[in-house]
């Protein structure tokens, strides 16, 4: 990385060091728990079904839908100030779990409810890759 | 035990706020002692027999009660937001009702040093799991105000709702400031006005967000009957409910809208789901005038929906035509809120709540006001009556 990023890191505690690894190889995986099967989202050591602490990371298919969308239109931390006008968008993917990421490849304005998207992957420093996403193809 | 009528046990003996303003250059501890004074000058009260004090925001419950010069029995202090109001009022009417204090004030104060922790810097937004309003620093989702925006867009989406729409929220709230000596946003507004305001995060204007005033409120409570020692006639808590939260629930927003990890994807609650209203004995009919938290503007749809006002799905409608505005149906934010009075949380609402039950209000008085409730999106709900 040439140019240092100015932007807020994400806080990883030590179990979620994996989504990250995975991350990293253009993987997006969320814990799935080994005694109920439920795939939880934010991560967390425990299962918020069974309270089990087994799980594995399991590999999503990277595809989901919009369920709502916001754009920015004034930066609230300066590192964003370039990127507006900049959406943020709640996906709901497919196998449930619903997170939060900046749509990129799009116009703000064609952002609709129920968008098919699909995983991208950026290198933001040397050790991180954000999971974003684009349309789908 | 109050053996004469069971839900008046926790009274409201006194209410007090400081001078409201922009960036008033004040410190947080002169203007928790004007709110203080006003509270016991309001109470009969002397500083003595307050014995104890639970803070929402402002001074620390171990330092305060010092630099106050008190000797207090049952101290404590909330998670720093505002949405713990509630909380703190029923907490004090517990400890009176225990009698493990006698008169308990309630105190909140926030002015705009804190304002580097909100909007332009990044205070407690990077938190693991997400900040406490859905921040998600990492992908620019910050403010507040972000999560109740994506609430906003989802509920546009699902019910057809509009910006205009929405905007009567923020022309109410005007009209009602505009009778309130105290409100630092008088100027009225037009829907015109609302829809030529900037988009800060869209859908949410610039005009839906309570500017940042300065603000203390102090609020002494009590059991029924310390409360005969006061001054005033008390106004009681008849009921009340607390603060929701878990997976169904969202912040300033409501069930039902499929953000976050809410699972149940629709919302129609029928009165037992609602208990405050069992609990105080009435209807929202018998409501009078409606305190709503109003960080943002769309809460106030949100509330609406949620305490059984209007149908699901309908606020947007139901606010038009003046219905929430002075000399309307149903009269929500009396003193302006914190979109036009003053930023305080909850706490001026809730001042408002039990002055206008004292029939204490002037000019914006709502006539024959004998049940004010006070609401919070998700779950929190006090009812007071005389």
């Amino acid at each position: 990385m040439d140019v240092p990023y100015e932007k807020p890191l994400p806080i990883i505690p030590d179990y979620e060091r994996p989504f990250w690894e995975a991350t990293k190889k253009r993987e997006l995986r969320l814990q799935r728990c080994a005694d109920c099967g439920h795939i939880r989202y934010p991560s967390s050591p425990i299962c918020p079904e069974c309270w089990s602490s087994e799980y594995e990371w399991a590999r999503l298919s990277g595809r989901g839908k919009v369920i709502s969308w916001i754009v920015y239109h004034r930066a609230f931390t300066p590192a964003f100030a370039g990127d507006v006008p900049y959406n943020v968008a709640w996906i709901e993917l497919e196998e449930g779990p619903r997170l939060v990421a900046n749509i990129i490849k799009v116009k703000n304005e064609e952002i609709h409810t129920d968008m098919a998207v699909q995983e991208a992957f950026i290198d933001i420093t040397d050790e991180l890759t954000l999971l974003q996403f684009q349309p789908a193809t | 035990m109050n053996a004469v009528d069971p839900r008046k046990e926790i009274a409201v003996v006194g209410v007090g706020s400081s001078r409201f303003g922009r960036d008033l250059q004040m410190d947080k501890l002169s203007l928790i002692a004007e709110a203080f004074k006003e509270a016991l000058d309001d109470s009969g009260l002397r500083k003595e027999q307050v014995d104890g004090l639970i803070v929402n925001l402002g001074v620390d419950c171990d330092l305060l009660p010092m630099l106050l010069g008190m000797d207090v029995r049952y101290a404590a202090q909330t998670w720093p937001h505002a949405r713990l109001c509630a909380t703190v009022v029923h907490w004090a009417g517990m400890a009176a009702v225990h009698n493990t204090a006698n008169y308990v004030a309630c105190i909140w104060c926030y002015t705009s040093s804190e304002t580097r922790n909100l909007g332009s810097g990044l205070g407690d937004a990077q938190r693991v799991g997400g900040g406490p309003h859905f921040e998600r620093p990492e992908y620019g989702m910050i403010h507040p105000g972000a999560g109740v925006a994506m609430a906003t867009r989802r509920y546009f989406e699902l019910y057809g709702s509009t910006s205009e729409q929405l905007g009567a929220v923020a022309v109410a709230h005007r009209k009602w400031a505009a009778l309130n000596p105290k409100a630092v946003f008088k100027k009225p507004i037009t829907i015109e006005d609302y829809l030529n305001s900037p988009f800060l995060i869209e859908p949410l204007r610039l005009l839906d967000f309570s500017p940042v005033t300065d603000s203390a409120v102090c609020i002494i409570v009590s059991n029924a009957d310390r409360a005969k020692d006061c001054r005033k006639v008390p106004v009681y808590i008849l009921g009340l409910q607390g603060m929701k939260s878990g997976r169904e629930h969202i912040i300033m927003a409501r069930e039902g809208l499929s953000l976050g990890q809410q699972r149940v994807t629709s919302f129609s609650p029928s009165m037992k789901d609602i208990p405050v209203y069992g609990m105080a004995g009435i209807t929202p009919e018998d409501v009078d005038c409606a305190y709503i938290y109003d960080a943002f503007s769309v809460s106030v749809l949100f509330t609406l929906e949620e305490f059984g006002f209007c149908p699901v799905g309908e606020a947007a409608n139901w606010i038009q035509d003046g219905r929430i505005e002075p000399k309307g149906e149903l009269p929500v934010n009396t003193n302006g809120g914190n979109l036009s009075e003053c930023w305080a949380g909850g706490w001026a609402h809730i001042v408002e709540a039990v002055r206008q039950v004292r029939n204490e209000c002037g000019e914006r008085q709502v006539r024959n006001a004998e049940i004010a409730q006070f609401m919070i999106t998700p779950g929190v709900a006090i009812v007071f009556g005389r």
